[in-house]
């Protein structure tokens, strides 16, 4: 449904990639096909807005990326969340349930009048 | 899916952004093709499917790898900054593996830190003093300024009544006035001590608790009351050895008598240094008078400002300035901060302070510098080691991290030696300053403040940063491209001209030094070890004073002659009884008393001189006021002419009798007896010169008594006529005059118990508190320009013996080639030869400037001296460059090609 970058709210790919790093050390694809699966193919995170992401995740400090060896046994970047990481992810997840459950409540009440 | 912890995690720094980015895509492209696969797509299939999927990636792939850059170039600075563990280890290591450099820079970080954290610490309590009070803060004086001539003046009893009555913004107002007064107990004589007389709110506004009974009450200012007092803790402890009932006893204080009804803790001598503390007398004068002046104080009310008291204050100044256009005309009430009311402190005063720390930290740097200097020749023999470190991957910055670290660690050892050092040195400071400014206000003290230790935290960090990341800088500068050329001999590293200033600047403060102290010394010494011309031993003096009211406790005649009249007096019967004492042999006074600094006349005229006039302008004399008997009891005979007599007081009668000097100086050794001269008090002189003063007939000689001034000794007696309430007594002893000393007070107060003793002391220890301090400022030239000469000199070596090693191929190869010894030692002795050369010029040129400053000029023997010592600077600093020197001429031309390969 939501196939496009445009679709996805602002810091929506963020949050996706805390949540999915917060189960463990992944590599980029590995984070795309997490999402994928997760959300049943309803969101699918395009390569040219993960990566940037990525990296300006890496430079914000929350997440660390470091060369290693693939279970197919070839280089690949794993990412993992820190310290700062964590507490970013527990902050936006709160802050998205909040504002989810409002959006929500909106819509809803939308739908009576 | 996870397979970072089963794989081996490589660097990630360092490698080209781009490539990196290119390859972390890459596998995510062979991943995609491999799961379409596996759900069913041929290869070609699956490839074609993955790259539309992927799409255009040139931006993403640049965007990516900009950031990638960025975020490496980022965890490169943050790895140099980082500090392990390991470089302190190493840097303790360093500090046993080279002593030298820990002895020398040691010193020089400790000296830097002893003197920045002693400037520091008294600027801090002149400027912003720490009271002990709860709030201390929210404490204001009130004063006024007079608006015509900038003049700081105290308020009168009668505006501090106005404004307690008045003034809303000022809690808790309060006034007090220092008197001294002997405090009598039943056990001992009287003692002076400083008292306050002071207003019951002054112990509100302090909100300090008693430790015993209470403080002062309203109750006890009103007319009528019962004279109490509140004792110091000290005075409790040292006059009543403490006694816990001493709450309700009477004791004695001056004329009368006051019940004792508390005793304040220890450390408590608010509101300046004060003893003891009674009620201020509230009366206004009978007739309208505004009362005596005193210092007012009080407490912010909550939430008032100062600017809001200030701007209440100033109404009630304008209501005054109607009411009193007298008085009042021109004053302007100030609130000023309280410290700020006892030692006033102008702005530019304020900033005199600054400039000094200022120029403290200049000296700090300077001082670094050559620690640097010393570090540079260590971090060059070390060159090897840090290029190998490079190579293996140590950043530049993580190399210049480690020095700074080393140098951190010498800083912080320099340190805890500098502020043990500061802590002695303020509390010697304190203790000089109280001996010859007089009492210090208490929160003047020899404690370091939390915020010194900061300080010298930050003095360490710039030390370390001059000392550690300067040579740092220099040393790993190009390391990465010197991994090629290590082994050919070195060559590229230098000693820059910002050494060469270190050196000089030093060498010149270890010329200027010893010149100022020598001329201090001097000018100054010789109070103390001149002769005075008899047995000062035998002697005891007291410094004599006498109080406002009568021994019955009750005001007496205050206009000058009663004063006067009644000092005379008092002095008379104190010596008629001292004299019946056994061990007493004799009793004199003096307005002025040997090794003390006497009045100073400038001789105008002396009748039938050989050269009249200008040739005796700059004359000039020492004179004191002395009793009839005095000459005789400190065993002067009168070689010519006569002693003084009782008619010689009488009015009218203008007669000296002079010393030798005098004779010798003045009149060019003819007849003193019967000559007539005309003086002048130096301190007239100039734009005030008065009328010429009258004529004085010399009526004796005597021989030289303790005068001493600088040029001569010439000096001249007065008859002490009864003109003054504050006179030098001295007592001949039989035996020990230390000894004496307490019956002297036991007898003075017998006489009037408001006659104040002060500095009871042998007269030997007159000059003592002085020579203290003049030997301490002595010393502390010294020990500058010793350490900066030692310096100076470990400076030279180590420059000079890297300068050598640095050459050693040269060297060799000259030799070889014949090159005779006498200009390789030139070649070598060049570079330190111009340095300490321009040192001692700078430094002699320093040296005229202060002496022109200061006295005038050196007698030909001192220029000589000082020339002498300037050469041996210049040798002992050739000394530091001889071993280096030697090493350099017995370099073997083999072992010289041998370091070459």
């Amino acid at each position: 449904m939501f196939r496009n970058d445009a679709g996805l709210l602002q810091g929506t790919v963020e949050l996706l990639v805390l949540k999915s790093l917060s189960l463990g050390p992944m590599h980029g694809y590995g984070i795309a096909t997490w999402i994928e699966r997760v959300t049943e193919d309803v969101l699918r995170v395009e390569e040219g807005s993960l990566y940037p992401a990525l990296y300006r995740m890496t430079r914000k400090g929350w997440i660390k990326g470091a060369w290693g060896t693939s279970e197919n046994n070839r280089r690949a970047k794993y990412y993992r969340l820190t310290a700062a990481g964590r507490r970013q992810f527990a902050e936006q997840s709160s802050g998205w349930q909040r504002l989810s459950a409002a959006v929500n409540q909106a819509v809803a009440a939308a739908g009576r009048t | 899916m996870d397979g970072s912890s089963g794989g081996r995690d490589q660097r990630v720094g360092g490698s080209d952004p781009e490539r990196e980015v290119d390859e972390e895509l890459a596998f995510h492209v062979e991943q995609r093709i491999r799961d379409y696969q596996a759900r069913g797509m041929s290869l070609e299939e699956a490839r074609v499917a993955a790259l539309e999927r992927l799409g255009e990636l040139s931006g993403v792939r640049a965007e990516c790898a900009e950031l990638l850059a960025g975020e490496q170039r980022r965890e490169r600075w943050g790895e140099s900054l980082r500090f392990s563990w390991l470089d302190f280890k190493l840097g303790f290591r360093m500090l046993a593996r080279y002593p030298g450099l820990t002895v020398v820079g040691g010193l020089a970080m400790a000296f830097g830190v002893w003197i920045g954290a002693c400037t520091f610490e008294v600027s801090r309590q002149w400027i912003r003093p720490d009271l002990s009070l709860d709030d201390a803060d929210r404490i204001v004086g009130i004063q006024f300024t007079n608006a015509a001539t900038r003049e700081v003046i105290r308020g009168t009893l009668r505006d501090f009544i106005s404004w307690r009555e008045d003034l809303r913004s000022v809690k808790h107002l309060s006034a007090f006035r220092t008197t001294q007064s002997n405090l009598i107990t039943p056990e001992s004589a009287g003692e002076p001590v400083e008292v306050a007389e002071i207003t019951a709110s002054a112990f509100r506004a302090a909100r300090v608790p008693p430790h015993l009974g209470r403080f002062l009450l309203e109750s006890d200012e009103a007319a009528g009351a019962p004279a109490v007092i509140v004792l110091g803790y000290d005075v409790w402890q040292t006059r009543f050895a403490g006694d816990a009932g001493i709450v309700g006893r009477t004791v004695g204080l001056g004329g009368s008598t006051a019940t004792v009804v508390g005793i304040m803790p220890a450390e408590f001598a608010f509101p300046v240094y004060h003893e003891v503390w009674t009620p201020l007398p509230m009366d206004l004068p009978a007739g309208g008078g505004a009362g005596p002046r005193l210092q007012v104080f009080g407490r912010l009310a909550d939430g008032v400002s100062v600017e809001e008291a200030q701007s209440e204050l100033r109404v009630l100044g304008q209501r005054a300035a109607r009411d009193f256009p007298g008085t009042h005309e021109h004053l302007r009430p100030r609130v000023v901060a309280y410290a700020r009311s006892i030692l006033p402190m102008s702005p530019d005063e304020i900033v005199a302070l600054g400039w000094i720390n200022v120029a403290v930290v200049m000296l700090v740097a300077l001082v670094c510098g050559n620690v640097a200097l010393l570090m540079f020749a260590r971090a060059a023999t070390r060159e090897s080691e840090i290029v190998v470190r490079n190579a293996l991957g140590a950043s530049r910055g993580r190399i210049i991290a480690q020095l700074f670290a080393e140098a951190l660690v010498l800083g912080a050892v320099g340190t805890v030696v500098g502020l043990a050092a500061a802590g002695h040195g303020l509390r010697f400071a304190v203790l000089m300053f109280g001996e010859n400014l007089g009492d210090l206000p208490y929160w003047v003290n020899a404690n370091l403040s939390p915020a010194t230790f900061v300080y010298a935290g930050a003095i360490t960090l710039l030390g370390a940063a001059i000392a550690g990341v300067l040579p740092a800088l220099r040393v790993t500068r190009g390391v990465g491209t010197r991994l090629r050329q290590a082994g050919a001999g070195g060559g590229g590293l230098r000693f820059s001209g910002l050494w060469t200033v270190v050196i000089v600047a030093q060498v010149a403060v270890t010329v200027t030094f010893p010149v100022v102290a020598l001329l201090i010394w001097r000018a100054l010494e010789p109070i103390q070890s001149f002769d005075v011309g008899f047995e000062e031993s035998e002697y005891l003096t007291a410094d004599l004073a006498l109080g406002e009211e009568s021994a019955a406790g009750v005001p007496v005649d205050q206009s000058p002659a009663a004063r006067f009249a009644r000092f005379r007096g008092t002095l008379e019967e104190l010596e008629r009884r001292l004299s019946a004492e056994p061990a007493v042999a004799g009793v004199t006074f003096a307005d002025r008393l040997p090794r003390m600094f006497h009045r100073e006349y400038r001789i105008d005229v002396v009748e039938d001189a050989p050269v009249p006039g200008d040739s005796l302008l700059d004359l000039s004399v020492k004179g004191a006021a002395v009793d009839l008997d005095y000459l005789e009891l400190l065993g002067a005979p009168i070689l010519a002419g006569r002693a003084f007599h009782a008619g010689d007081l009488d009015a009218g009668q203008r007669v000296v009798i002079v010393n030798q000097s005098f004779v010798g100086e003045v009149l060019r050794g003819r007849n003193a007896i019967g000559r007539r001269v005309r003086f002048t008090n130096v301190q007239y002189q100039g734009a005030l010169a008065p009328e010429p003063g009258p004529w004085y007939e010399i009526v004796g000689v005597v021989r030289d008594l303790g005068m001493y001034h600088e040029g001569g000794r010439a000096g001249l007696y007065h008859p002490l006529a009864a003109g003054s309430d504050r006179v030098h007594m001295v007592v001949r002893m039989n035996g020990d005059p230390a000894a004496f000393a307490p019956r002297l007070r036991t007898v003075a107060s017998a006489v009037d118990p408001t006659l104040r003793l002060h500095d009871v002391r042998p007269l030997s220890e007159l000059a003592a508190g002085l020579m203290r301090a003049i030997i301490t400022i002595v010393r502390s030239a010294l020990l500058v320009s010793a350490l900066a000469l030692f310096l100076s000199l470990a400076a030279i070596y180590s420059a000079m013996s890297f300068a050598v090693s640095r050459r050693t191929r040269e060297i060799g190869i000259r030799l070889a080639l014949g090159a005779s010894a006498r200009r390789l030692l030139f070649a070598v002795f060049r570079r330190p030869l111009s340095q300490v050369g321009l040192g001692i010029v700078a430094g002699g040129f320093l040296a005229v400037a202060v002496i022109r400053i200061g006295a005038g000029s050196f007698s030909a023997r001192e220029l000589g001296l000082v020339t002498a010592y300037a050469a041996l600077m210049m040798a002992v600093c050739m000394l530091a460059c001889i071993v280096p020197t030697l090493r350099a001429l017995r370099i073997e031309p083999t072992q010289a090609l041998k370091e070459e390969t």
